[in-house]
């Protein structure tokens, strides 16, 4: 997207829960860091723009949660219903690719799953202990809360920054990404916070609990707040 | 001849049996203890009651005192919220649990222990609180090894064993006089001192669960760190029964403490 001289686009399309594996709804998590690192990015699941798919310089991401490779190659094994989900907004797809099985895609990141639970937690206006998060995810990829086999997470520091959070089981490390925008840092932020796991055997009352302790209290977020504000008043030259 | 040194058994029953069954087998009984008998931990009596029944020599810890002064003896060397909120459900869960004539045990316990030239303490000469890490400026180790008037210094609290040697050390001082325009210097030349971390029985954190301790050959000075397994799965299990959080038990089964600890080398609490 980095690279593409004309407009992208981002469209998320709900999956489909199968025996024993849990979809996780959308959060917007993904939808907000794009948004934030390409600020023109077309939002396709608004009617408006739908018709703007059709555009030939549109580079559109289309995001599909799912679980099983398909039965049949090519056009033919689309689940039907996700077909049903493009019509109507005017996407007619010419190829069909699935990760594990067609070779033009990657294989690394493609895991099966037998059985599959998801969390997700709102976290909106809730500011974190910078070193209380880091502890947090630390257990929780590392399997403190239940076996984890995706993580994703937006989530506001006191210095008014919200941190990227990605992790998947096969890769070594979790994607710390700050995000461009930054809110002044003068009590709790607007912008959306989310967290979103993954994984067998999950004790969100465990998560939840954790967390609780790693947030920050009005007066302790005013502690942290107060001396960033006094310095960018410092900043500012006096006229 | 050989003798023991054990420190930061945490309430830890299993990892302290297995130490001690282990300085038994090699038929060491002179044996020190530099602290930290609770905290954490799911056994608090029952190290404490063993150590006083086995009559081991021990100087007070960091716990030990938090558990008698009252809790926020030393906030500062938490390293986060959350480590802050987890030494204080664990310190309330201790303090319920020990029973009086343990308190005053705890109480009862010097800061130091010294034989001859060997001192003993939890932390630092200076406190229960203070770090001594490995990495730690050569120069304040020394100071710390000198001022006490010790020839070897063992410690514990940092949970990492380790044995670091200070030779060749000389502290020189400058004075420069400026109504008289000359220079006044002096240099003192130390002999080599030793600074012997026991690591932790009962809360690891070298990379392994195994328990550490140290022996010490003091006709030789010879030191060894040894590491002894034990049955963690048990500890843990203690952890969830006694209601407290089952994260402490994944901490511990993974080798990691049961909350972090200030890393911080020049970490001096000023209470």
């Amino acid at each position: 997207m980095r690279s593409h001289q004309g407009k992208c686009g981002y469209l998320r399309l709900d999956g489909y829960p199968s025996n024993g594996l849990e979809q996780v709804s959308d959060s917007g998590i993904d939808k907000t860091f794009l948004k934030d690192q390409f600020p023109e990015l077309i939002d396709l699941s608004d009617s408006h723009h739908a018709s703007r798919s059709q555009q030939g310089d549109l580079l559109t991401l289309i995001e599909l949660p799912q679980f099983q490779s398909p039965q049949q190659a090519g056009l033919m094994g689309m689940d039907p219903r996700v077909k049903n989900q493009l019509e109507a907004l005017q996407l007619h797809p010419d190829r069909h690719l699935h990760f594990g099985r067609d070779p033009e895609l990657p294989n690394k990141d493609t895991l099966e799953f037998k059985k599959l639970e998801s969390f997700s937690l709102t976290l909106n206006a809730s500011v974190w202990d910078p070193p209380s998060l880091n502890t947090l995810w630390f257990e929780l990829v590392n399997g403190a809360y239940g076996d984890v086999y995706r993580a994703k997470a937006l989530m506001n520091l006191p210095d008014g920054r919200s941190m990227f959070f990605n992790w998947i089981v096969s890769q070594e490390s979790s994607q710390f990404i700050p995000l461009e925008e930054i809110s002044a840092p003068n009590g709790r932020p607007a912008s959306l916070s989310e967290l979103v796991v993954q994984g067998k055997h999950l004790d969100g009352l465990r998560i939840q609990s954790t967390i609780d302790l790693c947030l920050l209290n009005d007066a302790v977020l005013e502690m942290h707040q107060m001396p960033l504000r006094d310095r960018q008043k410092e900043a500012i030259p006096s006229t | 001849m050989n003798h023991a040194i054990i420190s930061c058994l945490h309430a830890n029953l299993p990892a302290a049996e297995a130490v001690l069954n282990d300085i038994d087998r090699q038929g060491i009984d002179t044996i020190t203890c530099l602290g930290d008998l609770v905290g954490y931990g799911p056994q608090p009596n029952e190290v404490v009651e063993l150590i006083r029944k086995r009559g081991i020599a021990t100087c007070q810890g960091c716990w030990d005192e938090d558990i008698i002064d009252g809790l926020n003896a030393c906030e500062c060397s938490y390293p986060s919220q959350l480590a802050e909120r987890r030494g204080h459900l664990a310190h309330q869960w201790t303090d319920d649990q020990l029973t009086d004539e343990n308190k005053s045990f705890l109480a009862s316990l010097p800061t130091s222990l010294r034989r001859d030239r060997l001192l003993f303490v939890h932390g630092s000469p200076n406190s229960q609180h203070e770090y001594l890490l490995p990495d730690m400026d050569a120069f304040a180790a020394l100071e710390r090894v000198e001022t006490a008037g010790a020839d070897i210094l063992f410690c514990g609290h940092t949970h990492q064993p380790y044995v670091r040697e200070l030779r060749d050390g000389s502290i020189r001082v400058r004075l420069q006089n400026a109504d008289h325009g000359n220079d006044q210097g002096e240099e003192l030349t130390l002999p080599m001192r030793k600074i012997v971390n026991a690591g932790s029985v009962g809360e690891p954190r070298h990379g392994s669960t195994n328990a550490t301790y140290v022996i010490h050959n003091d006709a030789t000075d010879e030191v060894e760190i040894k590491e002894v397994a034990y049955d963690v799965g048990r500890t843990c299990q203690a952890i969830v029964e006694a209601g407290l959080p089952k994260v402490f038990a994944w901490r511990l089964s993974h080798g990691f403490e049961f909350a972090e600890q200030a890393e911080d080398a020049s970490h001096v609490c000023e209470r």
